[in-house]
């Protein structure tokens, strides 16, 4: 008897995901198709009464269709209650399988205001928070030293060579002109001001170890960076109205005290001069 | 006389206003007439930084201190006159320069004798101290007759300055944007009495006047000049200011200078009379360099009791400076290298003394000047002993006297190579037969015809001499001098002129003295007899024994004064000797015949209680007395321990001797003279004694680091003995390095500068050592690498580029020479690992230079150093390109210099150079003088030995540099003098033919006579070049004569084994001789087919320096052609040259500037003094014009000068016949 049973239960659940399927589709079809999968398990159980062990496919299909062509329902009820009619018993419950819940670690985040509620939740906190893991800091003096040592040179080398791939070279040898490249000289027309100012890495340098002498320091560069700034843009009379502004400018501050005659403002010419 | 007269009398003939009275007159004025100038007025209308040029005039007030001044004299050099006015009258000029060239057209002679001769009498000739000029001004004959009442007279001269080669250097970078945006400056400069380059004046520091100064200048530049700046003020187009200095104070036009630029200007806080001046971008460094000065003038003020004599002071900073330091009334100019930030450390004291000493010339040097050129050891003398005076305040005592040691030692080792140096010559009657040094290849009678370094040596003597003086006399009495000499000189200043009064500000070796003996009572005169009148030192040779039984130390002090620059002391000496008892002096004769002298020993010897030894200051220190003599109570014994005689001392005493002297003696002469001494004693106990001195703090700095190298030689003669790491390892990393990781440097922090510049030096010392293999230990390679690797200056706020320059230097001193087979070719392939790492660390070091540059560029010049010295060893290919690019104009000027020391040390390899074209077209007198002497000092090479360079085309490229090239520089003048004196000695030149065998050059005619006993050698020679040439594909030119000798000398032996060598033989042995030269090659650098190139180089040195600095007109000159199209003496060798010249490219445009430079044909073109001269020659020829100089300059630059108003009055300036 299991085998029937087996079979019914297969075939519900065939037409019971077909139906699903379909379900959508409209209220009448669904009627339509519930009212054949019934009769087919009807058939199926009366061809089961009679002692069919199994039947084709087809077969039951004719039969189903046969019922259903010249079926009356007046009879219905009493053959219903037919003494050896054959109980169909509910296909036994199976537990719906049971999904494991999923875990959930701490409070969900709620939804900020601009996101609709309907949108799906938020992910448990631990999926997006960060969880920082720790290797034990090297704090062996040797390899710090060791790693920062290497990691500038690696630096330094990279970037020169970058440089001298990308740039004009001199070698030193004559047969591979690429080992040892020596990134070209290149002449300026005023060597003296790279030679001489502080690059501005130095300054930084000095800016982090003595920060009190910082301020003299930008305060004496801005003056001659004026200066120079106020010259290029103007053309030559510009200039010479602007030369004569900037000497003020330099000694407002100290004019009231500093008597230098190289910070007095030059004199108009007299025009009993010309003559 | 003979050559002065020669001079004049050549004036004479070319022009015809000047005929045989005046002849007479100059040689009277020479005596009589010496008018005096009381107030000049410079005033430069016009700078023109984009042609280089200068327009101005002078007025010259004159009394004439005679009646009847008809003639005036000036000095003016370089300058084009346009008119010259007395009072108002068109007055009528003739120029002449004798100094242009120095020997007449196409003299014969080249040696060096006659040219110092006739450089002395043409120097002479317009000596300004005799009263001579090379612009003579005929007086208008309306203005003789006042001449009896004495009237001051006014002469007006309209002038400019043309690219000046001397006297004034523009500096004008070549970028973007206005003057000033480019950061152009102009500034005067010049060795000694060089402002006749620029103005016409009386170039003489003993002519007084007031100055009235005027320079117009672009409105954003600023022009600073001595005296006080009155006003400035606009012109009327506002496009132009004019600055107005006056200075009342009678100076010498010699002390005037001028500084023009878009300078930035900062205002001394502790004193606004001073005002410093920078070029554009660099206030911060300017802030932060002169914020000592202040304490400089607070000392000499104070010490000299006087106030600084002038009503300012000004400091200005410029790039391409002439020297570090020049000082002029009331303002210096430095060079703008001496600037440097907070980070710097060893600049610093290095600007601070420069600073000092051109503070110390103001008082002595500007305001007070010299009576004579043979008084000027007394101002050197003053300015640089005051100077000492202030290193010994500032810098310690340790320093000072380290500094004199160092001095002194300089002092002496050039006089005992050189021969004497004289402070103070004397001249009989002005004849030359009265050579007062006649050791020397230059005259000593002008400070113009001085070399170089003698006139160091000779600064360098004047402050040594004066602190003997006062050691005789005390300090005291040497500053109450001082002040006499400035109090009078301040109320000479002061007054309205009067004839003798400012005299008064001219010092004079006689009122010098005069003042001492006033001052301190004492007699000076043998003291200044030995010194200053007398050339030479001295030199000792000392040694003792100890007589037990007489308790007596017997020294003997010998002296050699029969070599040159020796001279015989006698008179007292102090001799100081360590007892066990103690520390005393003794002072001995030192008398004609007597060598010996007995010092009595206070102490019996040793005793076997342990007693505490008190030494010389009062100390009082244990020591181990182990190591002494057992008999002998003697610690040690030093011989003028002072310094008070110019000495050389070499002292012979036992090692444990010097030990304990090194020890325990506190002074830092002692120490250092043991350290010496210790070199020729490699003993454990030696390299203990060293040991224990590197790690006393207590001890000074620059001791410590002459114990480094010391100690690095004791250990490679202990080589075989030595026990434990390398010398110096343990120490450092004790010193320097992490005490949880020994093998990694500290972070830098340098806050201790005595360890800073310890650790500086020990790695450089360090790679000194070497092993069995005489190679550099691998321990001390890596420790050096690692010390690079681990270097790390984040933390520092100083900058460590010092630190890693030397490093580089560590590298380069751990090099040796490489192993290799013959001629192999240097490749990558077979470089040495430990020289692979090497390099790295160089070629990384240099391309992190580009991108981080470090102060003053130190690194690259370490780097540059460094290859050139794998290059040496043979590690590398051996190649002066890449010095030759870092050479040129645009490049720190350090590193230029350090190039040009490579290019210069390859030359010296007689490796092949193609010409090179450094400073061609910015010649910077500095890197110049630089080339020169270094060519001077490092000579390719010398009159002693034989070389293929030296032949006929290099002596007439140097003669001509010399004689005509470099007449607008005094001390490139002597510097190329210095150098024909190297090569050639002074003597015609071994490679000249001789004169007597008449290889007769017609050049007029361009034939040649050859002399038949030198033509049979040209057929080997030539087939030897042949091989060569085919071999290397460069040789070019006929072989010269000393390489043919050197070979033959080679082939010699091989020869030796035929019977009859000969002809056959040397045919036969062509292929034998080209192995040799091979192998010679390989082992001494000598690339014999190579010769002509690195000739290239010195020619075209010596080129450059010819011609005007036009940029892009200078055709490349190869040597070979000169002789190609000078010397049709040799066929064969000619074709040789044709035909392996096109091997090097050539210019196409060679073949007229190698024309015009040979000698036959004069280049007329670039040298209107030759072209003068030469029309002198022809005497028949009538010239019309009357002003050759001017009327040539004319030719040339009509055009420009066409529509001047100048140019018209000068033609019609009135004929001196009138």
């Amino acid at each position: 008897m299991a085998d029937p049973a087996v079979m019914a239960g297969g075939f519900s659940a065939i037409v019971g995901r077909s139906g699903c399927g379909k379900a959508t589709s409209s209220p009448a079809e669904n009627y339509q198709l519930a009212r054949r999968r019934t009769l087919q398990v009807v058939v199926s159980s009366l061809l089961t009464e009679c002692g069919f062990e199994s039947a084709e496919k087809a077969t039951v299909e004719s039969l189903t269709e046969m019922i259903q062509s010249c079926f009356n329902v007046d009879t219905l009820p009493g053959y219903a209650k037919r003494s050896q009619r054959m109980v169909i018993t509910a296909p036994p419950v199976t537990n719906a399988p049971v999904i494991p819940k999923a875990l959930i670690a701490g409070q969900k985040r709620t939804h900020p205001s601009h996101i609709p509620s309907h949108f799906p939740e938020f992910p448990d906190p631990h999926t997006y928070i960060k969880t920082p893991t720790f290797r034990e800091p090297v704090s062996d003096y040797q390899v710090v030293r060791e790693k920062a040592a290497s990691q500038r040179r690696d630096v330094e080398r990279a970037l020169t060579r970058f440089m001298a791939k990308t740039g004009e070279t001199q070698s030193l040898f004559k047969d591979d002109v690429t080992a040892f490249p020596l990134i070209a000289e290149r002449p300026s027309s005023i060597p003296y001001l790279s030679a001489l100012l502080p690059s501005e890495l130095e300054l930084q340098t000095l800016e982090e170890t003595d920060s009190s002498e910082q301020d003299d320091q930008t305060d004496s560069e801005n003056t001659p960076v004026n200066n120079l700034n106020d010259d290029p843009g103007a053309d030559k009379e510009n200039s010479v109205l602007l030369a004569g502004s900037v000497v003020p400018l330099v000694k407002v501050s100290e004019e009231s005290m500093i008597d230098n005659p190289y910070l007095r403002p030059v004199k108009k010419p007299k025009v009993r001069r010309k003559k | 006389w003979d050559l002065l007269g020669l001079e004049i009398d050549m004036n004479r003939k070319k022009d015809k206003g000047f005929e045989t009275p005046l002849f007479l007159n100059v040689l009277t004025c020479y005596v009589m007439f010496i008018p005096h100038t009381t107030h000049q007025v410079v005033c430069i209308n016009n700078i023109n930084f984009q042609r280089k040029s200068v327009i101005g005039f002078v007025e010259l007030t004159i009394f004439p201190t005679v009646v009847n001044l008809n003639r005036i004299k000036l000095n003016s050099k370089q300058c084009r006159i346009y008119r010259v006015r007395v009072n108002d009258l068109e007055a009528p000029f003739i120029y002449n320069d004798p100094t242009l060239e120095v020997c007449h057209h196409e003299s014969k002679q080249r040696n060096l004798n006659y040219f110092s001769s006739a450089y002395t009498a043409a120097v002479s000739a317009v000596d300004p101290d005799a009263g001579h000029g090379e612009l003579v001004i005929k007086v208008p004959s309306e203005l003789w007759k006042q001449g009896d009442e004495m009237n001051v007279l006014k002469v007006y001269i309209e002038f400019s300055l043309d690219q000046p080669k001397g006297g004034l250097h523009f500096v004008v970078p070549d970028v973007e944007g206005s003057m000033a945006e480019r950061g152009a400056h102009v500034f005067s400069f010049g060795y000694q009495n060089s402002t006749r380059f620029w103005f016409p004046c009386v170039d003489s520091y003993s002519e007084l006047c007031t100055w009235k100064l005027e320079f117009t200048v672009d409105a954003s530049m600023v022009a600073v000049s001595c005296g006080d700046l009155v006003e400035t003020v606009y012109t009327h187009d506002m496009r132009k200011k004019t600055f107005h200095y006056v200075l009342p104070i009678p100076t010498a036009a010699s002390n005037i200078s001028l500084s023009v630029g878009p300078f930035e200007i900062l205002v001394e806080p502790y004193m606004h009379e001073v005002t410093h001046f920078c070029l554009p971008q660099l206030l911060p460094l300017l802030k932060h360099s002169m914020s000592y000065l202040h304490e400089i003038f607070e000392f000499y003020e104070e010490i000299l009791t006087c106030r600084y004599p002038y009503s300012c002071f000004k400091t200005v900073f410029v790039d391409e400076a002439y020297v570090q330091v020049s000082s002029y009334a009331s303002m210096s100019i430095f060079s703008t290298n001496l600037l440097h930030s907070a980070m710097i450390i060893d600049q610093t004291p290095l600007t601070r003394q420069c600073l000092a000493q051109a503070l110390a010339q103001q008082f002595f040097g500007c305001f007070i000047s010299r009576m004579s050129w043979a008084d000027e050891w007394v101002l050197k003398g003053i300015s640089g002993y005051i100077y000492g005076l202030y290193l010994k305040k500032t810098f310690g005592v340790n320093q000072y006297r380290h500094w004199i040691k160092e001095e002194l030692d300089k002092m002496v080792e050039y006089e005992l190579k050189m021969g004497g140096v004289l402070l103070h010559p004397t001249f009989g009657g002005g004849k030359d037969k009265d050579n007062p040094t006649p050791h020397l290849h230059f005259s000593i009678k002008h400070p113009h015809t001085l070399s170089w370094k003698y006139y160091k040596m000779f600064q360098c003597k004047a402050h040594l001499v004066m602190r003997l003086i006062e050691n005789r006399i005390s300090m005291e009495f040497m500053l109450q001098v001082f002040n006499k000499l400035l109090s009078l000189a301040s109320t000479a200043s002061s007054q309205k002129y009067q004839s003798h009064m400012w005299s008064q500000m001219l010092v004079s070796t006689h009122s010098f003295l005069k003042s001492i003996s006033n001052v301190s009572g004492k007699d000076i005169g043998p003291l200044i007899k030995q010194w200053v009148d007398q050339s030479a030192v001295v030199k000792f040779f000392g040694s003792f024994a100890f007589n037990r039984k007489r308790n007596v130390l017997e020294l003997e002090i010998r002296q050699d004064y029969t070599s040159s620059g020796t001279q015989k002391y006698v008179g007292p000496i102090k001799v100081t000797v360590q007892e066990l008892d103690g520390s005393f002096n003794h002072t001995l004769q030192i008398e004609e015949n007597s060598l010996k002298h007995d010092i009595p020993c206070h102490s019996k010897s040793r005793r076997n209680k342990k007693k505490k030894i008190p030494l010389m200051n009062g100390e009082e220190v244990d020591m181990d007395l182990s190591a002494m003599d057992a008999d002998s109570p003697l610690l040690w014994i030093r011989i003028d321990p002072d310094m008070s005689i110019l000495r050389k001392v070499e002292f012979e005493q036992a090692d444990f001797m010097w030990q304990y002297q090194l020890r325990y003696e506190r002074d830092v002469v002692a120490q250092e003279e043991s350290i010496l001494a210790l070199e020729k004693f490699p003993t454990p106990a030696s390299r203990l004694a060293l040991t224990d001195i590197l790690e006393q703090d207590q001890c000074f700095y620059k001791v410590r680091q002459g114990a480094c190298f010391c100690l690095a030689k004791i250990a490679n003669s202990m080589m075989s003995t030595w026990t434990g790491p390398p010398a110096m390892k343990s120490l450092f990393t004790r010193m320097f390095c992490c005490k949880s990781c020994p093998n990694i440097v500290k972070t830098n922090t340098f806050i201790s500068f005595q360890s800073y510049f310890l650790q500086k030096t020990m790695p450089v010392a360090m790679a000194q050592l070497r092993d069995i293999q005489n190679l550099c230990p691998k321990d001390v390679l890596n420790f050096i690498l690692d010390l690079i690797k681990y270097n790390d200056n984040r933390k520092n706020k100083f900058s460590d580029n010092y630190y890693r320059a030397e490093l580089i230097d560590a590298l380069t001193n751990s090099l040796t020479p490489a192993i290799s087979i013959s001629n192999e070719v240097r490749t990558v392939d077979n470089l040495n690992g430990d020289v692979r790492l090497i390099l790295e660390e160089i070629t990384r070091s240099l391309n992190m230079e580009k991108l981080l540059p470090s102060y003053r560029n130190t690194i690259t010049v370490s780097c540059l150093r460094a290859i050139r010295m794998l290059q040496k060893n043979g590690h590398i290919p051996s190649d002066p390109s890449l010095f030759k690019s870092y050479a040129e104009y645009g490049h720190f000027v350090d590193v230029r210099v350090a190039a040009l020391e490579a290019v210069v040390d390859y030359t010296r390899g007689m490796h092949r150079t193609s010409p090179s074209e450094v400073s061609r077209t910015h010649p910077i007198p500095y890197v110049v003088h630089k080339i020169l002497s270094m060519l001077g000092k490092n000579p390719p090479f010398t009159k002693a030995a034989e070389s293929p360079l030296c032949n006929e085309a290099l002596v007439d490229q140097l003669w001509k540099l010399m004689n005509s090239g470099t007449s607008h520089d005094w001390r490139l003048r002597c510097d190329a003098v210095n150098l024909y004196y190297t090569l050639f000695g002074l003597t015609r030149p071994s490679c000249l033919p001789l004169p007597e065998l008449g290889l007769v050059l017609n050049l007029k005619e361009k034939k040649a006579v050859l002399n038949p006993t030198i033509k049979p050698e040209q057929g080997p020679d030539t087939t030897e070049m042949t091989v060569s040439s085919v071999s290397m594909s460069s040789g070019v030119a006929p072989p010269p004569q000393g390489l043919k000798r050197k070979l033959d000398s080679v082939v010699g032996p091989l020869g030796s084994s035929s019977p009859e060598p000969g002809q056959v033989l040397q045919e036969e042995d062509t292929s034998k001789k080209f192995k040799i030269r091979v192998r010679i090659s390989s082992e001494d650098e000598i690339d014999m087919e190579s010769p002509h190139d690195s000739q290239a180089f010195i020619h075209h040195h010596l080129n450059i320096l010819e011609r005007p600095s036009t940029p892009g007109q200078h055709p490349v000159k190869h040597p070979a052609l000169i002789i190609l199209l000078s010397d049709n003496l040799e066929p064969p060798a000619v074709d040789q040259a044709v035909l392996s010249l096109p091997v090097t490219p050539l210019p196409s445009s060679f073949g007229k500037e190698s024309t015009s430079s040979s000698k036959h044909s004069g280049d007329h073109h670039h040298h209107h003094h030759h072209h003068e001269h030469k029309k002198k020659k022809k005497k028949k020829h009538k010239h019309k014009h009357k002003h050759k100089h001017e009327s040539k300059d004319k030719e040339r630059d009509s055009h420009a000068f066409s529509n001047s108003p100048a140019s018209g009055r000068s033609a019609r300036s009135p004929s001196m016949s009138d």
